[in-house]
């Protein structure tokens, strides 16, 4: 059993909101100085559902892939730790700037060339810009079937029992392998790293790869293949305005305060 | 400022000697007798040694012989299991100040004296057993050697001295079966076993029997013929007068000694052996432990050297203790002060010092000579010999997670054991070897990592405190002192106005200081007392090379847990510095000058001692000189204070832990604070603050008249700048774990 578990490095979700800030310029998010970045929460819970599977059945392998810049090594690694075998890092400036679509064509890219994966584990969704497209799109490249918010995986014979959550209760579900499934936090949370695992995984090399290594040509990834378009990216500001209705007497001050809401067009 | 003086009644600073030098008079009264060899004319008064008992001489060498024997063995016993314990560092350095605690701690009983009465009942059986033994000796001495010094007035007074231990001794028995038996008194009950009877109504018996023989002889030899010679036994005299009320032939009486004479001999040696089978080896144990009772700071926790090259991280397995943590397990006589002190069990939550130090005892002597005898034949550590963990099935994870690490159990301890150095080991196994943390302690270390701060989900910058201050100097290495703010200081709602204080208050004191704002990161202290050696080694390296490069050379905190850590363990990874609490600084801004607290503030407030600050650094004073010099401030003082201040809840980490068991810590000291009927329940340290935020509201419900806690820092900046000038501190600010 071989499972491959999606990893994300995004900025961290708890930057206090003063120090989070958008270059109006470059449409992009400022990283804030000094507060790293981290590896998406839904990530590590795919890791750990993983990890469980190959822990339950004895033997197995899993692969952590992430696509990013150098430091995204650290969130490889933060997966190592926790058990996993091997890390592969997808690193190559026409991946920059893509979409939902070429992000899954890269990561099913590099699925493929493993060559002998049963399983991709995503996080329900990355928790910078939740569009929680990724995984289904992975399955979509790859030919495979898809089962999206797990909140429970188990390895049965050949097929994947898996939980789902839905808006108002849980659905069992079946799938056989190979296949993709991404997982909610209501699966529970990922494991804390033991010191001897944090250590070995500080010794495991990161293989890395480019467009060219997986066989992509940098127009069909990155920006240049990206169908979704960012038009502005800003900070909704937030105001509050109040004024005080006027009036001698209660009836008054309702008499003026319809009459106001009348001229505002609010009734 | 008035200072109700309900203080407990204990040294903050000199140890009091008072009793501690009741041994004197024995040795110096033996030793007049030798003198007396030489000086006495002969035909004087003196006794026939072993009168009545020929057979008696030879009885003695032969028990005292299998007595020794005995001890040898049982040492040899013990020592073989204390073996399998890894290389203690450091127990030989600083040989002065552990001379001086053997004597204090060991002899003196400085600790037993810190309950009153067990003090004075311990000191008359010890004293008793001590002055009786050098006794016997001088009569083996007397009997077996060519020395003859036992006859004329030394023999008298040898006699007199004899029968006031005996009757002193008593009267420990005496205290000790009241408190055993008739007193509503828990604390010796809680582990009670065979032996605790055995022990105290053998000794009973042992003296008692003793009076009798030498009462009997006395009525024989001494009553009718020299009656003033047997006034000096005093206590053999007054039994030997009852006993010729019976009108006894002198043949029977004498029966009757010999009869009493074997039993008391027996018995007192048999008592003696069971120094080997029971607590009553803390006889050699607790001066021994009191020498190896560590000398430096006693909020230092251990540094693990080469961490990467371990093969266990932490304590999981009983022969990963050193052998002194091993030794200081036998010494433990279940007198239950520690477990009587500990907050943890004070708030019915699964944690009792003592049970812990004697499940580890117990665990040590099933599995100690297997894992020896591994050793033995295979060299190897042997961590498989035992088939039940030591974490998980003798010592329950969340025994070791309820610890507050507030040092309360070692302050107590009379036989000087350190659990705290023990509990963190084990946790530190927990924690970096196997992965087992509470959820939300969890996410603490996470945020750690991550965030290089314990507080998951703050809004808070640690720049936040110093809007509305355009004047706040950084620091660059020309100013004097760094002003630590501390993640707690800056990243937690509540503790801002503590921060804001200290702040204007340096400022107005004139100091030359600077602040790091962004460039602070935990020091690690948070990672340490939750077990992560690793994580605290890797963030305290990293501090202390930026307190070097910045060119740090003192510090203010306003957090004891950060003064502790920069004072007591930064220095373990060679950053030296000068470290101040505020109170301290403060304090002496106060005296000389430099600050004016003229604004009266007419508050009833009580003072919570942090145990980081308190207990251990010895912090005591300065806070309540600063109270003093608050005008209008009276201070009533909590039930528990000074070194017997009750922790808070917060610390080893439980800042960041859900409780589990009865009660919460918090709302048991609040309770006490509002026992003193004060309106402010003053503290140091902003973890306090935060658990007194909110565990006050869970005693009082009421708002009204509810008891306000603050930082001193907070009372001084009223009373400096003037009341109003306070910045209303918002609502608790609890971590959003
Ligand atoms: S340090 Fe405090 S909480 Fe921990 S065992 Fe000792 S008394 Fe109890
Ligand atoms: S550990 Fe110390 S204080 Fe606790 S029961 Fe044992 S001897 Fe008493
Ligand atoms: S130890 Fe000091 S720096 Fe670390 S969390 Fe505590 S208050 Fe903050």
């Amino acid at each position: 059993m071989h499972i491959v578990v999606c990893a994300k490095q995004i900025p961290d979700p708890e930057t206090p909101p003063a120090a989070f800030k958008i270059d109006a310029a470059t449409n992009k998010v400022v990283p804030a100085q000094g507060i790293a970045p981290v590896l998406s929460q839904f990530d590590g819970i795919a890791a750990e559902a993983a990890l469980r599977i190959k822990e339950a059945g004895g033997d197995g392998k899993v692969t952590v892939i992430s696509m990013g810049g150098e430091s995204a090594q650290a969130a490889i690694k933060q997966v190592l730790a926790m058990g996993a075998d091997e890390g592969v890092l997808l690193n190559d400036p026409a991946f920059e700037d893509g979409d939902s679509h070429t992000t899954a064509k890269v990561l099913a890219a590099a699925i493929k060339e493993l060559g002998d994966v049963d399983a991709v584990f995503c996080g329900r969704q990355a928790a910078d810009w939740d569009m929680g497209q990724v995984g289904l799109l992975i399955a979509e490249n790859l030919g495979w079937p898809v089962t999206i918010i797990a909140k429970g995986v188990a390895l049965e014979g050949n097929a994947l029992k898996v939980e789902r959550v839905l808006a108002d209760g849980f659905e069992k579900t079946e799938v056989n392998l190979p296949a993709v499934v991404t997982v909610s936090n209501e699966f529970g949370e990922p494991r804390y790293p033991k010191l001897p695992q944090i250590m070995a995984a500080a010794k495991k090399t990161v293989t890395k790869k480019t467009a060219a290594d997986l066989g992509l040509d940098p127009s069909e990834v990155g920006k240049a293949g990206a169908r979704l378009q960012l038009q502005k990216l800003f900070i909704p500001e937030k105001g509050a305005q109040v004024e005080f209705i006027e009036g001698e007497t209660p009836q008054e001050q309702a008499a003026n305060l319809v009459a106001k809401l009348k001229a505002d067009k609010a009734i | 400022m008035a200072v109700s003086t309900n203080r407990v009644n204990q040294s903050t600073g000199a140890p009091r000697r008072l009793v501690g030098a009741w041994w004197g008079p024995a040795v110096g009264a033996s030793a007049i007798g030798f003198y007396a060899t030489a000086t006495a004319p002969r035909d004087e008064a003196g006794r026939e040694i072993f009168f009545n008992v020929p057979a008696g001489s030879w009885a003695v060498y032969v028990f005292l012989a299998a007595l020794m024997g005995l001890l040898v063995w049982g040492f040899v016993r013990h020592a073989s299991l204390w073996g399998i314990g890894r290389p203690t560092p450091g127990l030989l350095r600083d040989i002065p100040s552990r001379l001086r605690n053997t004597a204090r701690l060991g002899l003196a009983q400085d600790k037993v004296r810190r309950d009153r009465y067990a003090g004075i009942m311990h000191w008359s059986i010890m004293s008793s057993i001590v002055v009786l033994t050098l006794v016997t000796a001088q009569v083996a001495v007397e009997a077996d050697t060519p020395l003859h010094f036992l006859y004329g007035d030394y023999y008298l007074f040898f006699s007199f001295y004899g029968d006031l231990f005996g009757v002193i001794g008593l009267i420990g028995v005496g205290m000790a079966l009241y408190r055993r038996y008739f007193a509503d008194f828990h604390r010796i009950r809680w582990d009670e076993r065979l032996e605790d009877h055995l022990i105290i109504l053998g000794l009973g018996l042992v003296l008692l029997t003793g009076f009798i023989t030498e009462a009997a002889r006395i009525q024989v030899t001494e009553l009718d013929q020299h009656p003033d010679w047997a006034v000096w036994s005093f206590g053999g005299y007054a039994i030997a007068n009852f006993l010729d009320l019976f009108g006894f032939s002198e043949s029977q009486v004498l029966t009757f000694h010999e009869w009493t004479w074997w039993f008391h001999v027996s018995a007192a040696f048999a008592w003696l052996g069971m120094i080997v089978f029971t607590r009553l080896d803390h006889l050699f144990f607790a001066p021994v432990n009191a020498f190896f009772l560590r000398t430096d700071a006693p909020g230092r926790l251990a540094k693990i050297e080469d961490i990467e090259t371990q093969e266990v991280f932490g304590v999981g397995y009983i022969q990963d203790f050193t052998w002194k943590q091993l030794f200081e397990l036998d010494a433990c006589v279940r007198c239950g002060r520690c477990t009587d002190v500990c907050p943890a069990n004070i708030a019915g939550q699964p944690l009792s010092p003592m049970h812990l130090i004697q499940d580890l005892k117990m665990h040590l002597a099933d599995v100690g000579p297997a894992i020896q005898q591994h050793r033995h034949e295979t060299g190897e550590a042997g961590r498989e010999v035992s088939t039940v963990a030591l974490t998980g099935d003798v010592i329950k994870d969340e025994t070791l997670w309820a610890c507050r690490t507030c040092g309360a159990c070692m302050q107590e301890c009379p036989v000087m054991i350190e659990h705290v150095p023990t509990i963190v080991d084990m946790r530190r196994f927990l924690v970096m070897n196997e992965a087992r943390i509470p959820a939300t302690a969890q996410g603490a270390l996470e945020n750690l990592e991550m965030r290089g701060h314990p507080w998951r989900g703050t809004a808070l910058e640690r720049t936040t405190w110093m809007e509305g201050f355009d004047d706040v100097p950084i620091f660059d290495g020309t100013q004097e002192y760094l002003y630590w703010v501390g993640c707690s200081g800056s990243l937690v709602e509540r503790n801002l106005p503590i921060t804001k204080a200290v702040f204007r208050l340096l400022r107005e004191s004139g100091a030359s200081f600077g602040v790091m704002g962004q460039e602070e990161t935990c020091n690690g202290d948070p990672a340490r007392r939750l077990g992560n050696e690793y994580l605290y080694q890797i963030l305290a390296q990293q501090l202390v090379e930026t307190f070097k490069a910045k060119n740090v050379q003192k510090v203010i905190t306003n957090c004891p847990h950060c003064f502790n850590t920069f004072k007591n363990e930064y220095p373990q990874f060679d950053g030296y510095f000068e470290v101040l609490h505020h109170t301290e600084f403060l304090n002496d801004r106060l005296h000389d000058g430099s600050l004016k607290a003229t604004h009266a503030i007419n508050a009833n407030v009580t003072y919570h001692d942090s145990c980081y600050l308190g207990r251990l650094n010895g912090v005591y004073d300065a806070p309540r000189q600063i109270l003093e010099m608050v005008p209008g401030a009276s201070l009533t003082e909590m039930q528990r204070n000074l070194s017997k201040g009750l922790c808070c809840g917060a610390g080893g980490g439980n800042m960041w832990q859900e409780e589990v068991g009865e009660r919460r810590v918090n709302q048991v000291r609040s309770e006490e604070a509002i026992r003193t009927g004060a309106d402010q329940l003053i503290s140091n340290c902003p973890f306090c603050i935060q658990m007194f935020e909110d565990g006050v509201p869970g005693v009082q419900p009421e708002e009204e008249g509810r008891i306000r806690p603050f930082d001193i820092a907070e009372l001084l900046e009223d009373a400096v700048f003037g009341p109003d000038k306070r910045e209303e501190p918002v609502s608790a600010g609890e971590p959003s774990a």
